[in-house]
């Protein structure tokens, strides 16, 4: 894992504001950059949250290690723990990487998880990922599938270099 | 027909009545697959058995093993859960049975080299879900229902629905983690890290936690908890992993053979790849010339296992390539290089006790500084080979990749529910085990002193 690496996810978090919640969250935006066409080289393998970075998960360690993030962890009110990350400042803009990390980074945490296993399953060639995703993840599909549908039709509206599939 | 016993050295006799309950009759035939059998020959811990000759035991036993323990902990559920769903129990004690099957030659030391050089059937993940899904096992399955094989295949690669029935084959306490340990300590015959195996069987009830993304909560969910009498029993689980990782699983001459291993696959796989196979020492048909030429091809892996591997080294260590031979008659004859342990050199050199931060920014530094050595330099090997690895004995809920069906959750007397790192100081206080090992050939005095330089300029710094 390089310091480039680490750099990359500090500038994530740097670029959407200065701070993320959630590692489930961080993990997300950096996959939807990915397939967007902004992304940092990391490879993304399906994991019970959806699609998830090994390589991610080190350069963020290191990105705390070597002080371009900060992470803090609290208790969160189901009886778990989450992660905030945070960065000395935070910038925003206007082009559609800002755009999509605005939108990500304020996303419910619940449906931003739905939308990016979807995108994953969709590029994984999944005949109906909205049902996989539904039949992968019962409770969440329960509480956040309707939510996820809108959100995803949101990043689709992003003019991104390569632009998310339309997923039925 | 009567019952079909194994006798096994942990267990004793596990038995599968192919008469009267007909997953056992189906899982029986599966057993005697050539994807199953194969695992007689791949060793559960790979080159352990370079550090503990006992440690021979094979994947085969250990599957069977699983499958037993998860048939204890599907008890408790069918005791517990009103009403079971059946179709859940069988598929995850078929899972349990099955997650071995699509391990490399010399298991997780296979997998890293896959990674690197980009190739599918070292996954054994990808593996077991082909094998599952499609061929000889999918075929006796089937007899199960004609999705019972899928549904199988997504337990053990993570895809399906995650639930208390998934916990048995895949959490932190589950059935793989309760055979492994126990099996393990008993065929490398190390005394310490033993666990209450009966006492935590007998503290087991289903309780209900809450599962949430981040900071939103989703809903509450059905999972296994240990009754309070348990807590001490549970402690010792935990410590029992934390105490393996250092002197048996990430041992350091056990990862040194596993890293002369890979660079041995690394290059015996670039060379066929780029029309050399001939100077590899092997035939054209040997199984490891077939991989290297089609590593996307199952049948490639199936053909692998560690006594394929074992046999092709003598050969191997007469080919023309001079580095490849030498990797070769080094594991043959356990001629392993020479280990230098980077963090236990801080921790003695350094004036006071540092912390844990601040080692992890030291290693990190003298790793940078040794790159040049740990790159391949022109078309030999890296004359320093590096191990880095971290491994957590007991994941927090944060950390892990599974949310709350993860965890150990210890029932206060008020019915409650504690996560153990809350319940146990012990565990709450653990640290990840971190290692980070740097490997020279003894007459590669020149690395030596590269490395030694490196380390005391991290030190100083």
């Amino acid at each position: 894992m390089t310091r480039d690496d680490a750099q990359w996810v500090a500038d994530i978090v740097r670029d959407a504001g200065g701070t993320v919640i959630g590692r489930t969250r961080l993990q997300k935006i950096a996959y939807l950059l990915e397939v967007a066409g902004f992304g940092g080289g990391f490879k993304f393998r399906y994991k019970h949250y959806g699609p998830y970075s090994e390589e991610l998960a080190s350069a963020t360690s290191k990105a705390d290690l070597l002080g371009l993030i900060r992470e803090k962890e609290e208790p969160a009110s189901w009886g778990g723990h989450f992660s905030t990350f945070t960065t000395q400042e935070g910038r925003t803009g206007e082009d559609p990487r800002f755009e999509l990390l605005r939108a990500a980074t304020h996303a419910n945490a619940i449906q931003l998880e739905l939308a990016a296993t979807a995108l994953f399953l969709a590029r994984d060639g999944v005949e109906d990922p909205w049902q996989e995703t539904a039949r992968r993840k019962p409770e969440k599909a329960g509480v956040g599938l309707t939510g996820a549908k809108r959100l995803y039709d949101r990043l689709r509206q992003i003019g991104l270099p390569n632009a998310f599939p339309k997923i039925d | 027909m009567p019952l079909q016993r194994i006798r096994d050295p942990l267990h004793n006799l596990i038995e599968f009545d192919v008469a009267n309950k007909e997953l056992e009759m189906v899982l029986w035939e599966a057993l005697q697959t050539r994807p199953f059998q194969r695992l007689r020959r791949v060793k559960q811990l790979g080159f352990s058995e370079l550090v503990y000759p006992g440690a021979s035991h094979s994947r085969f036993a250990h599957s069977i093993g699983v499958f037993h323990t998860a048939r204890r902990l599907m008890k408790i559920i069918q005791r517990d859960v009103h009403p079971p769903a059946d179709s859940k129990v069988h598929q995850a004690l078929a899972a349990a049975l099955l997650h071995d099957l699509g391990h490399g030659p010399f298991s997780h030391a296979f997998e890293p080299v896959g990674k690197e050089l980009d190739l599918p059937m070292a996954d054994h993940e990808h593996v077991s879900d082909l094998l599952i899904r499609d061929g000889e096992i999918a075929e006796v399955l089937k007899k199960l229902g004609t999705g019972f094989a899928a549904d199988v295949a997504d337990i053990i690669t993570g895809r399906g629905e995650n639930n208390i029935y998934r916990a048995v084959v895949s959490s932190q306490f589950d059935a793989d983690r309760l055979d492994y340990m126990r099996r393990d300590r008993l065929m490398t015959g190390t005394q310490h890290s033993v666990i209450d195996f009966e006492w935590l069987m007998a503290n087991i009830e289903v309780g209900t936690v809450s599962m949430g993304v981040d900071d939103e909560r989703v809903a509450d969910v059905e999972t296994f908890v240990l009754g309070s009498k348990a807590l001490y029993a549970a402690e010792g689980y935990v410590l029992g992993l934390f105490q393996l990782y250092p002197t048996v699983y990430l041992h350091k001459a056990t990862r040194g053979a596993e890293k002369l291993f890979g660079e041995l696959i690394k290059r015996l796989v670039r060379l066929v790849q780029d029309g050399s196979a001939a100077s590899t020492g092997l035939d054209k048909n040997h199984p490891l010339v077939q991989f290297a030429e089609a590593p996307d091809q199952v049948e490639q892996l199936l053909a692998l296992d560690d006594a394929v591997v074992w046999g092709a080294l003598t050969p191997i260590a007469q080919s023309h390539d001079k580095p490849l031979a030498d990797l070769a008659h080094r594991l043959r004859d356990r001629q392993l290089y020479k280990c230098v342990d980077v963090r236990a050199h801080i921790d003695r050199e350094a004036e006071f006790p540092m912390p844990p931060d601040e080692v992890d920014m030291r290693c990190e530094k003298i790793k940078d500084s040794l790159a040049e050595w740990i790159i391949p330099a022109g078309d030999g090997l890296p004359r320093v080979l590096v191990d880095e690895a971290e491994r957590s004995p007991y994941r927090r809920v944060t950390e892990s990749k599974k949310g709350p069906l993860d965890q150990i959750n210890i029932m206060s007397d008020g019915g409650r529910l504690i996560d153990l790192s809350k319940r146990s100081k012990v565990v709450g206080e653990l640290e990840t085990f971190k290692a980070l090992r740097f490997y020279y050939a003894p007459e590669d005095s020149e690395s030596k002193k590269a490395i030694e330089d490196a380390i005391a300029e991290g030190v100083q710094a």
